[in-house]
């Protein structure tokens, strides 16, 4: 490797360790670490903004931006809480039941969109329910932030590692449905199992408290019925749009794009307010670190990494995927999986490509997704929805803690990864 | 007109005074909010009564305006039950607020500014030592400006 190629590294460690330790704000690490990257002459203007291989990947930034425009105008129909409490009234007050309406609905709503949106949406809903009922919320938050990580991982737009590796790997929406969905389908239902273990001493039924939620009148959620419609019908159109790719030829991030502008004009509410809804830091964080990663493709550092892979991994391949699975579970459940899977999706790609680029050495891709999104479940901090769920519960007065998180979170990555290492072997190489 | 023309005594609370007992000051004397003072009776803040309703009301509901809708008049008619032991500190936003406080030498204008710009409802008057002199409610205030 050369001393350019070094240097980025170094720079890239340095960041990367800042962006597991929070000790800086990540916005501010990935842009500093992008700048430097230019600066040492590590990447230039013309790779970062416009090489596929070693820029800005545009596709995510626009894919995440138009999800985050549709769900900033979803997000005012009052569809989740309608939903959500509809279902629960279902439950009759029976506290397990609540809970697997609550978690099933959290892991179906966060495959169409992102994890932290949906446990944005369904938190406040559960601290409404539990308290009518009379059982402690934290058990209920819990489950649902490690439903919408198992959720998001069925589909390509449900956890944005997917949405990286989808570009990167250049899959369709398509391919995360037939290749990662039915394991999910699978691991829902063991998930729900374990809820039923794990929590046991959440359930107490209090037959007296059944009233208070049958009180409840979901259709006081939903106020503007035109808004509800357009925004359903906009939603149903863009991922069967996302479907069709193979028809249609549309990228998922101008399907998104469009389907997000078509429902800021349909919906008729002010652009601006809806424009509020966007996580603009997220994007430019996504930004940042393309361009850093960008910089080690572009000195060689990812391709000596790739290449030593490829030797260990040549003729091991099952081997290769079963590692990259719990490699990928371990390290995201400590460091945010969005930095992790873009710093190893070029490593992937090159290795992928020396494989020959088949359906089993494709199976590398989707070791990762798995690894990446159901590893994030280990600790309170492996995934995003883990934080935020933790950060509404504390400021509900209802202090969850690390480790309050992790005594779950270890058994339900530990159980989830275990599943799917028979399927990845089973699936890709012993039945393939 | 100067703000000690204006000022009348009004009832305090401190930061350990319970919530529960600002708001039945607050509902008994037709307060828009409350001066909070510290222990040797200076003005720290006021305590406007939307702080005492944030308290009140469950957070689900303020971030999520759909659930209050759902919630079944019965219900909703007993929210401010779970105030419990809650003090004004923890009623007081996180952000302090600029400091709803004036000399006893402003003006009407001067208050009226303050009052718009700091969007409390209340104003404390100190004196030159910084002893609380009284309040001026935005009531007070209009009272007196539209006088013909």
């Amino acid at each position: 490797m050369t001393t350019l190629a070094w240097v980025a590294v170094a720079i890239f460690t340095v960041a990367y360790v800042l962006i597991a330790t929070e000790k800086i704000h990540r916005v501010k690490v990935a842009l500093g670490g992008a700048v430097l990257m230019l600066l040492v002459g590590a990447t230039n203007a013309d790779e970062a903004f416009f090489s596929p291989e070693a820029g800005i990947d545009w596709n995510v930034l626009f894919l995440l931006l138009g999800m985050m425009l549709i769900v900033g105008v979803l997000k005012r129909t009052g569809i989740f809480e309608y939903v959500a409490i509809w279902a629960v009234k279902r439950a009759r007050g029976k506290p397990f039941r609540v809970m697997v309406i609550l978690v099933v609905v959290t892991a179906v709503a966060s495959a169409a969109l992102d994890n932290v949106t949906t446990v944005l949406l369904i938190a406040p809903v559960t601290f409404l329910v539990c308290e009518r009922l009379g059982v402690a919320v934290a058990p209920y938050l819990i489950a649902e932030a490690m439903a919408s990580n198992i959720g998001g991982t069925a589909t390509l737009v449900g956890d944005p590692p997917n949405i990286i590796i989808a570009s990167r790997a250049d899959l369709t929406y398509g391919d995360f449905l037939v290749h990662l969905a039915p394991l999910v389908v699978v691991l829902m239902v063991v998930f729900v199992g374990l809820c039923r273990v794990l929590f046991r001493k959440a359930f107490v039924y209090r037959p007296e408290r059944v009233e208070a939620i049958m009180a409840l009148d979901e259709k006081e959620a939903i106020r503007d019925r035109r808004l509800l419609v357009v925004g359903l019908v906009v939603l149903v159109g863009v991922t069967v749009a996302f479907v069709l790719h193979s028809v249609l030829h549309l990228e998922p991030s101008v399907v998104a794009l469009v389907g997000g502008l078509v429902l800021m004009a349909a919906s008729r509410l002010d652009p601006e307010d809806v424009a509020r809804e966007v996580e603009w830091p997220t994007l430019i964080f996504f930004a940042g670190l393309f361009v850093m990663v960008g910089a080690l493709v572009n000195t060689g550092a990812i391709d000596t990494v790739a290449t030593s892979a490829a030797d260990a991994a040549e003729g091991r391949l099952a081997w290769a995927s079963v590692g990259l699975l719990w490699g990928s579970a371990a390290i995201s459940g400590v460091v945010d999986n969005i930095p992790y899977v873009a710093t190893m999706s070029p490593v992937v790609a090159e290795l992928v490509a020396a494989e020959g680029g088949g359906e089993q050495a494709r199976s590398l891709w989707w070791a990762l997704a798995l690894g990446a999104d159901l590893g994030g479940n280990a600790t309170a901090v492996g995934a995003s929805a883990n934080v935020v769920v933790l950060g509404l519960a504390e400021k509900a007065g209802y202090k969850i803690g690390f480790w309050g998180f992790t005594k779950y979170g270890l058994v339900v990555a530990f159980v989830t990864i275990a599943l799917s290492t028979p399927y990845v072997v089973l699936r890709y190489f012993v039945l393939a | 007109m100067r703000a000690r023309d204006l000022a009348v005594p009004l009832p305090t609370v401190s930061r350990s005074t319970r919530v529960v007992e600002a708001a039945r000051i607050l509902a008994q004397q037709d307060l828009p909010g409350l001066v909070v003072v510290d222990d040797s009776g200076r003005p720290l803040t006021v305590l406007a009564g939307t702080d005492v309703l944030a308290m009140a009301v469950p957070r689900y509901c303020i971030n999520d305006p759909a659930l209050a809708r759902v919630v079944d008049e019965a219900a909703a008619d007993v929210f401010a039950h779970q105030l419990g032991d809650a003090t004004v500190a923890q009623a007081l936003p996180e952000r302090y607020r600029e400091l709803p406080v004036v000399d006893d030498d402003a003006t009407a204008l001067e208050i009226a500014a303050l009052m718009a710009r700091s969007r409390t409802p209340l104003v404390a008057v100190v004196d030159d030592s910084g002893a609380l002199v009284g309040g001026i409610t935005l009531d007070a205030l209009l009272e007196r400006v539209l006088a013909p």
